[in-house]
């Protein structure tokens, strides 16, 4: 009985570290060239202790741009304008840009402490913040948005 | 001495009762302040037309700028703003180990700065430039999120707006001035 136990806890365990982990792509590289009329906007999340097993889908309205993995980014190309960026676990968090042609900002994600579970927070940090701490981020991979969705 | 170790028992539970909602609330709610303190008006008093530079949602316009290109008033006004999000503080690795997060102890704290400014200009010379600024901050805790960035942003634009409006609606007469026959 009491193996049987901790091999049912050996086995959550190794589940709930598996799980909010994925394949990353190379480790950043700015973009060198920004789509004709077109904003960027990187989102990333720099790789911490706190909420590290936790993922979350970051969405324009409800569309599904990206899933922030822990040392993850993402390079987003957005029309001018005004862009809302959200994410939700218990707590929403949603930032809102005013995107320019050319122009490229950074949205830090992170998690903090929920009742349950992680709660994501998003925030727009300046272009000097934004670049060194996506440095050691590495590139989230399309496919992981379209494994969430399915 | 039963009996008293019982009241204060009870002493002690009912002050950790009153006490727990308190520390939970304490926190909650966003704060803003808003410069220069100018009495708010009720409607909009003035409007002065000309060609406006603006490309941001309307919204946050001042309102009493109407758009007017054709005119011959040679009046321009560009409206500009610039938003900057706060840092979080707070480690997140803090409220983690802290056993006052479960009573309400912020977790985080989110602010906004917002800063408008409206240039007036007649004939391609500088008339007058109005400035608002406001500033909002928002503490978080297990029990209370609040309103997002975004919220943040929308109301301290707004704000920034109305500020605007009423310094605009003070200086009334001089603005009246500026547009010939009317």
């Amino acid at each position: 009985m009491r193996q049987l136990i901790i091999r049912i806890a050996t086995c959550l365990t190794c589940v709930f570290l598996i799980v909010g982990c994925a394949t990353l792509g190379p480790i950043y590289q700015k973009t060198d060239k920004i789509q004709e009329g077109m904003g960027l906007v990187y989102i990333y999340r720099p790789s911490g202790f706190t909420g590290g097993g936790v993922s979350y889908n970051v969405k324009v309205g409800d569309t599904v741009i990206t899933t922030l993995y822990n040392g993850g980014y993402y390079p987003y190309f957005a029309k001018p304008g005004e862009l809302e960026l959200w994410a939700k676990t218990e707590a929403k968090s949603a930032v809102t840009l005013d995107v320019r042609a050319g122009r490229t900002y950074y949205v830090k994600g992170t998690v903090g402490v929920g009742f349950l579970v992680g709660r994501p927070h998003l925030m727009v940090v300046p272009e000097s913040v934004g670049e060194t701490e996506i440095a050691g981020c590495k590139l989230i991979p399309d496919t992981s948005v379209e494994a969430q969705k399915q | 001495m039963r009996r008293t170790c019982n009241q204060m028992f009870y002493a002690l539970w009912l002050g950790l009762g009153i006490m727990m909602p308190l520390i939970v609330l304490v926190g909650c709610g966003t704060t803003m302040v808003v410069t220069p303190d100018v009495k708010s008006t009720a409607g909009i008093d003035v409007r002065v037309r000309g060609r406006i530079t603006y490309d941001g949602n309307r919204e946050y316009l001042p309102r009493t700028v109407v758009d007017y290109p054709a005119g011959e008033s040679g009046l321009a006004f560009q409206y500009t703003y610039e938003v900057i999000h706060g840092k979080d503080g707070v480690p997140q690795i803090l409220p983690l180990f802290n056993p006052l997060t479960i009573v309400g102890f912020p977790i985080g704290e989110d602010t906004v700065v917002i800063v408008g400014r409206l240039e007036i200009s007649k004939k391609n010379h500088a008339v007058k430039t109005y400035t608002a600024t406001s500033s909002l901050d928002k503490m978080r805790n297990i029990f209370w999120q609040g309103e997002t960035f975004s919220e943040l942003r929308r109301k301290g634009l707004i704000a920034v707006r109305d500020n605007i409006e009423s310094q605009m609606n003070r200086d009334r007469e001089l603005l009246s001035g500026l547009e010939p026959g009317d």
